[in-house]
């Protein structure tokens, strides 16, 4: 019993063990609370996320039926658990410095108290963010016509259907860190409306265009020098939401830079996305004979733009029958993010890709600590007949 | 679901816990698995000014070393925290930070004197001397 006492009393924790001096001893013994505590885990990391840690900036996110994620401001990792056959005895520090013994004279001997035996160790794997399922759940209910003249009649609050997604919604449910969640709203062309993260109906956004077209040629306005607020002015009293018209025209034009005092904001008609908009819109009903499809090109263009088939890259594919050429929309913006469901849609599109074609479609994917041509390797059988001929990817 | 990571010590002041490694497992004689609270392990030593210890579990003596972990290793506490609305949610404590261990990676060596503290069978086991009570 003495014993016992004289124990506590000098329970000197993990500092003791640390720096043990030479030629001295320590007693190891299961503390009074040894269990298996199930509540303390352990999570090995890199010293440069400490500071993430300490400031509070990291957390986990994930769906219970999915494995955890860990997320910094920037960046994702994925959990994983190694276990170890190692009998690892955890040893906190003593609770109370204080009472701690460093009292050599008394003749008792410091003890070190271990309070689990860890079964492994939590690591760390940086992935790439989970960004499909951002997309998925987004174009559940894109934002459309009938909900914009809806809002204009009444209920304006009672839209809050399950299907809809607030930035604190989308943090809970999608596995990845904030600024990669942010920069997938960005890619996906999302915004924010009445508080709900939404994409545009296809429709919807070629609508806005070419009423925005309309007018550059009814106002005589030049498409290299649109008036922001002036535009905006304009597609609000043609009934487009104020916001929504903003985010339009944010997605078709590239800012010009101010040159000195200027009172508004000017903005410039960006050529590729414009007349990749209108080739969409052309080719919405699927297939169509090259040569018909270039004549409505050209005539939808406005006065000053100049399409070339290269802006179509990653947009649709060409097909030869005969000595006619077809082309079908076919867009890269529509596939999985995830590089296997990605190749699995590409060799079921084609069998056998030249790498002209393939490239738009796979120079988007990323994976951390994956080259594009470990991709390629991971993931297609290059072939090349002879030293000369292009070479052309299959699935593996 | 999103779980924070909290750090309650703040910066710099995450109290370090130490891991002593061994390989197996250490076994306490069968009479006393169920209390075996505040028993005696084995003895810590470090016996010169080099970084090597030695840990004497009963009639056995490990050799090993101590290292500094290459990542640090954080000790995380899961806590069910109150929400304003009475649900409960999972946050993730940071307790404590592991940058050392004492690693006993060799096979146990007899020791072949008398010892003063019996212990009892079994390849590691721990000695009953310290049991409380």
């Amino acid at each position: 019993m003495d014993n016992l006492i004289q124990q506590t009393a000098c329970s000197a924790g993990a500092e003791a063990v640390l720096s043990l001096q030479p030629s001295s001893s320590i007693s190891l013994t299961y503390h009074s609370l040894f269990g298996s505590h199930n509540d303390l885990m352990l999570l090995e990391l890199d010293d440069r996320l400490l500071p993430d840690i300490l400031r509070q900036r990291i957390t986990l996110r994930g769906q219970p039926d999915e494995d955890a994620v860990l997320c910094t401001s920037s960046k994702t990792y994925a959990v994983k658990f190694v276990g170890t056959s190692n009998s690892m005895l955890l040893i906190p520090p003593s609770e109370d410095v204080s009472r701690s013994c460093n009292n050599k004279d008394d003749g008792s001997m410091a003890v070190a108290s271990v309070l689990k035996v860890a079964p492994g160790c939590m690591e760390l794997v940086e992935v790439a963010p989970k960004l499909d399922e951002l997309k998925l759940l987004l174009s559940q209910n894109p934002y459309s016509f009938g909900e914009a003249s809806e809002m204009d009649t009444s209920d304006v609050g009672e839209k809050t259907g399950s299907d809809l997604y607030r930035w604190e919604d989308l943090v809970e449910r999608i596995q990845a860190s904030d600024e990669e969640l942010k920069m997938g709203l960005q890619s996906i062309s999302a915004v924010e409306i009445d508080g709900y993260w939404r994409i545009l109906d296809d429709g919807y956004m070629h609508a806005i265009l070419s009423m925005l077209l309309h007018n550059v040629i009814l106002n005589n306005w030049s498409v290299d020098a649109l008036d922001e607020d002036e535009v905006l002015g304009m597609l609000e009293a043609d009934g487009f939401p104020r916001n929504i018209a903003k985010h339009c025209l944010q997605a078709y034009c590239s800012e010009v830079d101010d040159e000195g005092v200027c009172v508004s904001r000017q903005c410039k008609l960006d050529e590729r996305r414009v007349c990749v908009c209108l080739a969409r819109e052309i080719l919405k009903g699927g297939k169509m004979k090259l040569e018909i499809f270039m004549q409505k090109w050209m005539r939808k263009l406005p006065d000053g733009m100049c399409a070339s088939f290269e802006m179509l890259e990653g947009e649709i594919l060409t097909e030869k029958l005969g000595i006619e050429t077809w082309l079908y929309p076919f867009s890269v913006s529509s596939l999985p993010l995830t590089p296997a469901e990605r190749f699995a849609i590409l060799f079921q599109q084609r069998l056998k890709w030249e790498w002209k074609d393939l490239q738009p479609y796979v120079r988007d994917l990323k994976v951390p600590g994956l080259t594009s041509e470990a991709l390629l390797l991971k993931y297609t059988r290059r072939s090349q007949p002879t030293a000369e001929a292009e070479p052309v990817f299959s699935a593996r | 679901m999103l779980i924070q990571v909290k750090c309650s010590c703040g910066e710099r002041h995450c109290p370090e816990w130490a891991i002593v490694e061994l390989q197996g497992t250490v076994e306490a004689q069968p009479s006393l698995q169920d209390r075996i609270q505040n028993l005696q392990i084995g003895l810590l030593c470090r016996p010169s000014s080099e970084e090597s210890y030695t840990l004497v579990v009963g009639y056995h003596e490990l050799t090993g070393s101590k290292q500094r972990l290459k990542k640090p290793i954080l000790v995380l506490k899961k806590m069910e925290v109150e929400d304003d609305s009475d649900s409960k949610r999972v946050e993730l404590d940071v307790i404590g930070v592991i940058r050392h261990k004492i690693l006993f990676k060799t096979r146990p060596k007899a020791l072949i004197s008398s010892r003063p503290q019996p212990a009892a069978k079994g390849k590691i086991s721990a000695p009953a001397s310290s049991v409380p009570n």
